[in-house]
């Protein structure tokens, strides 16, 4: 969907996760995060990966399974009202492309941070919490 | 802070991985299969539909019959018989060849032949032609829509009014606008068949209340704060609305203004009122059931009306605030995608609104009244002569224009009860009095009212006139019913 055309996209916020470029920009905006944590002077490199975990984590909970509705009024009458930007994901097919990008990001992050803390334990309790 | 130990080297990071702790692993692992298993997972819809057998979707083809495309119709249907009017519908028509005194269209106040009006059309026809081949926001906004939004928000004092090009649309416009799925609407139970199909697009939920019984409505009301305060976030954003009309089409009644601003503040719900048939007639000056009860415009949220009745035009009107009122130039349906009024309409339509405003005198009358006084005067005089017909009973009151003639006992079957006001028309037709029978799509309405014959009162009409329908109807029906 481009912006700015005539279109019968009922509600925009079902598309959001296709549009061009937005993967990208989300990897990207988790290195930005990690590397704006990793800027701070005293924390060393393992807490700042549980960090950008965390904060990650906690952020997609709060966008995507908490708040509902749309930031923005649509022609569908109010059907997607109580829905969260989850369920509104391409009018509820799961399984779709976006979805199991979105699904797999977390579990590469883990990844990550698991490696990054040398499998340490205490982080090991935070990240897998 | 580097220390020896604790650089972060990749050789030193693989190192770790050989060491890392066995349950960490094995999460690890888990996780990769999770991985490698949504990957080749399908995409698939949440509801499935359930799945018939080859052998299953056989045997209900062959059960299938197919309906005729058109269905079995009575000749007599009355849509089949209609009468053919051959001129304007205004105060003498004809109708089926025959001239006939005009008590079935709702020209209240005249104003269908006044020259004036069809002048200012014609010089508007002369100037812009006929339509406008576009809605609104596709060049299809002319001075003359702007001057007659202005004028109507003047007239009925309140800042702003959007026009619509079509009656019937503007309040099944309106009400989706504002009201959406999981709003609350309490509706009137003879509202009109416009405001159901507006209630039935908005998707909310509907609560009909007993027609003008505000006892029932408080009841609902009071149900309904129960409920929010069961949930008190849910009613933070669920929103409550009140659809009552001014003077009811069905019923001829006026709705008690005063007692439901005061439920709208106690309960806070938001009115909306649709005055089709009260615009022009009800009021000092015209302006509504507000000006006849003395009530402050801006206690009712939104005001809708068709300029089809009293103004003598096509299309109809909302006024509000502007707040309200701009809400529509964006979300009302019949606003954005439908074309917009043609001009000469709405020149015709300032022309007439210029009438009112003069108010001027009419009929030969001792004293100076108005049209509006004048009106009402004529609307009391035949209620008053057509009160004591044997077998029909007046339904309405006495200030509207446009009421209702019901049989007094039904005859147990609405086919029988519709022959036999039709006949009752039919008779009255010969005597060269026009009448009609309010009609309804009897499967769609969802609280249908008794057949009735419709009868209006238009400023047109002479008192004699008046008499002599008074006394047709009252011969005729004798005839009929006993």
């Amino acid at each position: 969907m481009n912006v700015g055309t005539a279109h019968s996209e009922v509600n925009p916020n079902t598309r959001v996760m296709n549009s061009r470029g937005i993967w990208l920009s989300y990897v990207l905006a988790i290195g930005l995060l990690h590397i704006v944590l990793l800027s701070i002077p005293f924390v060393s490199v393992p807490v700042v990966w549980t960090l950008t975990n965390l904060i990650h984590n906690m952020g997609m909970y709060i966008f995507l399974h908490t708040v509902k509705g749309t930031p923005f009024e649509t022609p569908d009458q109010g059907k997607a009202r109580l829905l969260t930007h989850w369920e509104q994901m391409d009018y509820g097919v799961q399984f779709t492309a976006s979805r199991k990008f979105l699904t797999i990001t977390p579990i590469v992050l883990y990844f990550l941070t698991s490696f990054y803390t040398k499998y340490d334990q205490i982080h090991f309790v935070l990240n897998t919490v | 802070m580097a220390t020896a130990t604790e650089q972060w080297v990749l050789v030193e990071m693989v190192q770790a991985l050989y060491e890392a702790p066995a349950y960490h692993l094995i999460l690890e692992g888990i996780l990769i299969l999770w991985i490698i298993r949504l990957l080749f997972s399908k995409t698939y819809k949440l509801q499935e539909r359930s799945d018939l057998t080859v052998k299953e979707k056989e045997e209900l083809i062959e059960e299938w019959q197919p309906e005729p495309l058109v269905p079995p119709v009575p000749k007599d249907h009355p849509a089949l018989n209609y009468n053919i009017v051959s001129g304007p519908p205004s105060h003498k028509t004809v109708v089926n060849g025959k001239e006939c005194i005009n008590f079935a269209s709702f020209n209240f106040l005249g104003l269908l032949d006044n020259p004036r009006v069809k002048a200012a059309a014609l010089a508007s026809l002369k100037k812009y032609g006929v339509g406008t081949c576009g809605p609104r926001g596709f060049y299809g906004t002319f001075d003359v829509h702007l001057d007659l939004e202005d004028r109507l928000a003047k007239f009925m004092k309140t800042e702003e009014a959007i026009i619509y090009s079509y009656g019937f649309a503007t309040i099944a416009s309106a009400i989706p606008a504002y009201s959406k799925r999981g709003d609350i609407v309490f509706v009137d139970r003879a509202a009109c068949f416009a405001i159901q199909k507006g209630l039935q697009a908005s998707r909310s939920d509907i609560k009909l209340f007993k027609h003008n019984d505000m006892a029932d409505l408080e009841r609902l009301l009071k149900e309904q704060e129960i409920e929010d305060q069961k949930n008190p976030r849910k009613a933070r954003v669920t929103r409550r609305f009140i659809v009552v009309e001014g003077l009811y089409m069905n019923t001829g009644t006026i709705c008690p203004l005063p007692e439901l601003v005061k439920l709208k503040y106690k309960y806070k719900a938001r009115i909306f009122l649709e005055e089709s048939l009260s615009f022009g007639v009800l009021g000092e000056h015209g302006r509504g059931v507000t000006e006849h009860y003395g009530i402050n415009i801006d206690d009712i949220d939104l005001i809708s009306a068709n300029m089809e009745n009293a103004l003598a035009s096509i299309g109809g009107f909302c006024c509000g605030r502007s707040f309200v009122i701009d809400h529509q130039r964006l979300s009302g349906q019949g606003y954005c995608f439908s074309a917009s009024l043609p001009p000469l309409l709405a020149a015709a339509a300032i022309e007439a609104l210029n009438i009112m405003e003069e108010n001027p005198d009419s009929q030969t009358y001792f004293f100076h009244l108005g049209i509006f006084a004048v009106l009402k005067e004529k609307c009391g005089q035949i209620h008053k002569a057509l009160q004591g017909i044997s077998g029909l009973k007046v339904v309405g009151e006495s200030l509207s224009p446009a009421f209702h003639l019901q049989l007094e006992e039904s005859t147990g079957s609405r086919e029988q009860d519709v022959r036999l006001l039709q006949e009752i028309v039919d008779q009255c037709m010969n005597r060269s009095i026009a009448l009609t029978q309010a009609r309804y799509l009897e499967k769609e309405e969802k609280c249908l009212p008794p057949p009735s014959i419709r009868v209006v009162v238009t400023v047109e009409q002479t008192e004699e006139e008046l008499e002599r329908a008074a006394s047709t109807i009252k011969e005729v029906a004798q005839a009929v019913l006993l």
